[in-house]
């Protein structure tokens, strides 16, 4: 992996570790983005150095090309991180609508089981 | 061969044609039942064909075993399939008996059904990328059934479920990039030949060590498995019942696929995970302990799975058969509970337990059935629970882990007196001013279908001779990663 590639994805993860440990909704969701894309650049970096190389494609300018797997992988990995955060925002928004908060610390209470209606 | 792909592909397809089939009723019913029984059949015919012929492989589209996805099923595979199946097709009957035809939601069939294809894509697959599509796969199925039919204080707690499992996710997606670094591919039979020559290389403890943080973050082990004892008492007992047998498992083959086949034994890797099994057994039961309704005591249970990774953390085929029998006894067994508290809930109107009470005078055979489950699960001797622990604490002792054999043991105690705890107050106390919910006939077709499974269950561990049969070869095809390599590295037949 080039150095400044793992430099990146470490930046990446520690930002999105540092915005899953806040209170707010917002702030974990970006976290959540952001981690994603830690992920994915953690994968595209095992393509290793593209100096010289070309794009993965058919038929192209021919010599040496970068390796395509990791990029197949990211892109189904992008697709199913796609599906996920926006499942993840509406969730957020019904909490939004029923707690009328985007504290996750105030949305948690009371703790134990369901309160029964009597 | 493409049987390999069937388990997969139906209840896909089934569930793909019961979104399109928008209203509820009993011919849609009908389908959806129909197609998990025959599902259920061919699961039981895939295990006597592999353990009679041989595992299967099967490649996607006919690419080389080492570029396509890979899908194989050995015995192992074939075993989960059909714990897969018989779970699936007792909680869609069970669904279908709790829940009149008039208030079911058009989604939960299908659903359910594209969330166990999820689930029996990862016991297929021989491919680590294509785990972590199969671990989505069952993340999105799982949370909209969490959320479908959720109330505003029930959809709150499928958030911390997402939210964790998620993360889990996206650090899988680091570990398959880690091990494509370092192996250049990532099919099972490929890294686990490429692995050989690295055993030692402190790069494969940490993909090792990786691997085991979101395995372990799937499975519910200790400091990881927060999201889980809110979350699934949330859900309908049906569902309760289906995720409680399957999704928690999904890990924990993961767990044995990987630490078995795919990579070599790391005396680190062992020790951390004897280290959490011992954690989450203990911290885990002494939650249960605390709680008073049933289902989330039963979801706090489910941490007894702790079993099966001290078992992979001793290592050997007779941890590993020990290991695979447990699992077996675990994901019916706590199906069947889950089962059985749906008809206490129908007839009692609640589970919570300071509540409950008479329940022994209304449903004498119900009571017998939960005493019974609930002592194979803490591991009275007759029953399946016994027998697993057994040879998990000889191999235990055997290793001289003595400090873990008594954790255990002491789990295997206080899971006993939770379960007399349940009894008592929920079926042997008498109480004037509990009234029942006798002229709600739902709780006798729900108590019908979740005795019938109960016998499946206490059968494991009555009749072990079958089980553990299925269990040592299964452990031993997992163990024998030489036979492994050579069976993945084969031209797939057409």
């Amino acid at each position: 992996m080039p150095l400044e590639t793992a430099l990146l994805a470490g930046l990446l993860f520690g930002f999105a570790c540092y915005l899953f440990l806040q209170r707010s909704f917002v702030r974990i969701l970006f976290g959540f983005v952001l981690l994603g894309q830690a992920a994915n650049i953690a994968v595209l970096a095992m393509s290793g150095a593209p100096d010289g190389k070309g794009s993965p494609i058919v038929g192209g300018a021919g010599g040496p090309m970068v390796d395509p797997l990791p990029q197949a992988l990211i892109l189904t990995a992008i697709v199913i991180g796609l599906g996920v955060n926006s499942y993840l925002v509406v969730l957020m928004y019904r909490i939004f609508l029923d707690e009328r908060t985007t504290r996750v610390d105030r949305t948690f209470r009371p703790r134990g089981p369901k309160p029964e209606r009597s | 061969m493409m049987i390999a792909a069937i388990p997969v592909m139906a209840p896909a397809l089934t569930g793909i044609a019961l979104v399109f089939w928008r209203r509820p009723g009993t011919a849609r019913r009908l389908v959806a039942g129909f197609s998990t029984l025959l599902q259920l059949a061919f699961a039981v015919w895939l295990v006597g064909h592999i353990t009679r012929d041989g595992p299967v492989l099967m490649v996607a589209g006919g690419w080389s075993p080492a570029f396509g996805i890979a899908l194989v099923v050995d015995p192992l595979s074939a075993l989960m399939l059909a714990l897969s199946a018989v779970t699936t097709c007792a909680c869609v009957v069970l669904g279908f008996a709790e829940q009149s035809v008039r208030f079911e939601h058009p989604l939960r069939l299908p659903l359910l059904l594209l969330l166990v294809a999820g689930t029996n894509l990862a016991f297929v697959t021989a491919d680590l990328f294509n785990l972590f599509v199969a671990f989505e796969v069952v993340l999105v199925g799982s949370t909209a059934l969490l959320t479908l039919e959720a109330d505003d204080w029930e959809v709150k707690h499928a958030f911390p479920y997402l939210a964790m499992n998620q993360f889990g996710s996206a650090l899988f997606l680091v570990a398959a990039a880690l091990a494509y670094g370092l192996f250049g591919t990532l099919n099972f039979a490929a890294l686990a030949e490429r692995a050989n020559s690295l055993a030692g290389d402190p790069r494969l403890t940490a993909l090792a060590l990786l691997l085991l943080v979101v395995f372990g973050l799937k499975a519910g082990l200790f400091p990881l498995h927060y999201w889980l004892p809110n979350s699934y008492p949330t859900l309908p007992s049906p569902l309760g019942a289906l995720y409680a047998a399957l999704l928690t498992k999904v890990g924990i083959y993961a767990l044995i696929r990987v630490y078995g086949t795919v990579l070599p034994a790391d005396p680190v890797v062992q020790t951390a995970l004897l280290w959490i099994a011992g954690a989450t057994l203990i911290v885990g039961v002494l939650g249960a302990l605390a709680r008073d309704y049933v289902r989330g005591i039963l979801a706090l249970l489910l941490t007894q799975v702790g079993f099966i990774v001290m078992a992979v953390g001793f290592a050997g085929t007779y941890a590993f058969t020990a290991a695979i029998y447990y699992l077996i006894h675990h994901v019916l067994a706590m199906a069947a509970l889950f089962m059985i508290n749906g008809a206490l809930i129908l007839l009692a109107g609640t589970d919570r337990l300071s509540r409950c009470a008479n329940l022994w005078r209304a449903a004498p055979a119900l009571g017998v059935l939960f005493l019974l489950q609930a002592m194979s699960l803490a591991g009275m001797p007759p029953f399946s629970g016994f027998w697993g622990k057994y040879m998990i604490l000889v191999r235990g002792l055997e290793r001289g882990a003595t400090t873990l054999v008594v954790v255990a043991l002491l789990t295997s105690l206080l899971t006993m007196l939770i379960a007399i705890d349940i009894w008592n107050r929920a079926f042997w106390r008498e109480r004037a001013d509990t009234v029942l919910r006798r002229d709600d006939g739902r709780w006798k077709r729900v108590a019908a279908v979740a005795g019938g499974f109960t016998l499946l269950s206490l059968s494991v561990g009555l009749q072990p001779e079958l089980p553990l049969r299925l269990a040592t070869q299964a452990a031993t095809f997992v163990l024998d990663r030489s036979d492994y390599i050579a069976f993945g590295k084969r031209e797939a037949t057409p």
